[in-house]
């Protein structure tokens, strides 16, 4: 972790953000996204499980350029500004991410690999949520 | 072992162009007034998110003391996000109260405007989880923007709620010469104010500041040394909590408030109803709505009719909320903020808060928050003799 997310750091990341790599306790069988030391219910072990990407909007808002943090700040001017939403995955977890556009809560959402921004000249790709039935594989 | 609040001071809050961070710490110490036995403090605790230019500077908390030429007692930087100030302040409490040491210095203090806008919204995230909320082009407007839109849609608050918060603590600020924003704003002006990260508004951020605080911290038989009017601390509670919301059982709720709170009001043996004046974390105005339910002060379906007509406003009668204008219209230094609070207090609970005194203030209660509630600390106070 880190305000700044090197590349190396990325590269560590590219299980979640690319194949949406969790973690299934092997004790209580509750699914941890992204995964983390242990399972936070039972303190069981967690082994890696992929995840549907399907999911449902908890809550969204619209962040304008006023609110982008600098890394962003190019795609909110832009576009006028972009949808961050939390998204309660089918297995359980909840995890935050783009809308590639606007959602209410309730709505279903599948995750979809996007441009995320570009930093130390690398760009980083990862998951984003499209509407279900937009950019479905 | 009882433990005092005997001097405590803060700088005003804004801009301070021609301060640095060592020179608002001096300024803080200076504004605790004349005949502080500086001799007498065995150790401090100095809350800072980071230090002037946003980048972490090692040996914070001597080179601090060094160019206030204080005597050179272990000091320690404290660093929690915007709760800095409070665990500062935590920090000296249990350490007197621990009799381990008879007096301790907490301050906090935060240099922001030297930053660019740019520079200030990448700093600022670091204290959120940078993986994914961060990844995803949140700041912390975003963040607390979820938890409003989730309200809304749940229909457990009006959009109008949280610009009522807003409206109050710039009625409170205006009269508060210490205050970053001293001027009334309009329920319009809220809602009409440009968008940052829906459904919150400019006018729903606080502002960033520069700024000091700091209070001196005696155990009780040295309190009495030291002033007629000590402030007593009775109860203290800090909890955490994830680091991202979306990790929470709930995105609407701030448990480690809630469980800081329980802890201090078993400690201090007073309940929510008990309080005469609370100083409460405003990072934004969704902020306060949550508190005054997690607080125990009010449930949060009538948060905002309650608002609407005038409760918890100086004037109004039983409990106050953020007589200092809060962190909406004081300002919002980061490590200072969670000083500044026992500070205002302070002030309230000796009677001396001038055109803001709430009248009768016995019992006060300060929360501090980091993050989006990842920390909290909460403490209360109680008058001599209240």
């Amino acid at each position: 972790m880190g305000a700044h997310i090197t590349a190396p750091m990325y590269r560590r990341s590219l299980p979640q953000r690319l194949r949406l790599e969790g973690g299934r306790c092997g004790a209580c069988g509750v699914t941890q996204f992204p995964p983390r030391a242990a399972c936070p219910r039972c303190r069981g072990p967690l082994e890696p499980v992929r995840l549907s990407g399907r999911g449902q909007v908890v809550a969204a808002t619209f962040i304008t350029p006023a609110g982008a943090p600098p890394e962003f700040a190019g795609q909110a001017r832009q576009t006028g500004g972009y949808w961050v939403a939390i998204v309660a995955l089918a297995e359980g977890p909840c995890i935050t991410a783009q809308l590639t556009q606007a959602a209410a809560p309730g709505a279903p959402v599948m995750a979809v690999v996007r441009r995320l921004y570009e930093e130390d000249g690398v760009v980083r790709y990862g998951f984003k949520f499209a509407p279900q039935g937009v950019g479905d594989p | 072992m009882r433990v005092a609040i005997v001097a405590a001071g803060q700088t005003r809050f804004g801009e301070h162009p021609d301060l640095g961070v060592k020179e608002l710490f001096a300024s803080a110490l200076a504004e605790m007034g004349p005949g502080v036995d500086w001799g007498g403090v065995e150790v401090a605790y100095i809350g800072s998110l980071s230090c002037g230019q946003g980048m972490q500077l090692g040996n914070f908390a001597p080179a601090l003391l060094d160019y206030a030429a204080l005597p050179p007692v272990p000091a320690v930087h404290v660093e929690n996000a915007c709760a800095s100030g409070g665990f500062a302040l935590l920090q000296a409490v249990q350490a007197v109260a621990s009799g381990q040491v008879r007096c301790a210095l907490a301050a906090g203090v935060e240099k922001m405007r030297d930053l660019s806008g740019e520079r200030g919204r990448y700093w600022l995230g670091i204290s959120g989880d940078t993986e994914y909320e961060r990844l995803a082009g949140l700041t912390f407007a975003g963040v607390f923007g979820l938890m409003a839109d989730r309200l809304l849609y749940e229909g457990r608050i009006r959009r109008s709620d949280l610009a009522a918060v807003a409206v109050k603590n710039h009625r409170h600020g205006a009269l508060n010469p210490k205050a970053h924003l001293r001027r009334e704003i309009s329920l319009e002006q809220v809602l009409a104010a440009p968008p940052v990260a829906s459904p919150l508004g400019a006018l729903d951020c606080c502002p960033t500041s520069d700024g000091a605080a700091a209070v001196i911290v005696a155990c009780e038989e040295m309190a009495w040394q030291l002033t007629d009017r000590p402030v007593w601390v009775d109860g203290w509670g800090a909890a955490s909590d994830t680091l991202a919301l979306h990790s929470r059982g709930s995105i609407t709720g701030l448990a480690a408030v809630r469980r800081a709170a329980a802890a201090a009001y078993a400690m201090a043996g007073v309940g929510p109803s008990g309080v005469d004046v609370a100083e409460v974390h405003d990072c934004f105005t969704v902020a306060e709505l949550i508190a005054l339910d997690e607080l125990g002060f009010c449930p949060l379906a009538e948060a905002g009719f309650r608002l609407e007509q005038g409760a918890f406003a100086l004037g109004a009668g039983g409990l106050v909320v953020n007589p200092s204008g809060g962190l909406k219209a004081k300002g919002h230094p980061i490590g200072a903020t969670g000083v500044a609070q026992a500070v205002e207090l302070f002030a309230q609970l000796q009677g001396e808060s001038g055109a803001r005194q709430v009248p009768g203030a016995a019992t006060a209660l300060a929360f501090n928050m980091g993050g989006s509630g990842a920390s909290a600390t909460v403490h209360i106070f109680r008058k001599e003799g209240g």
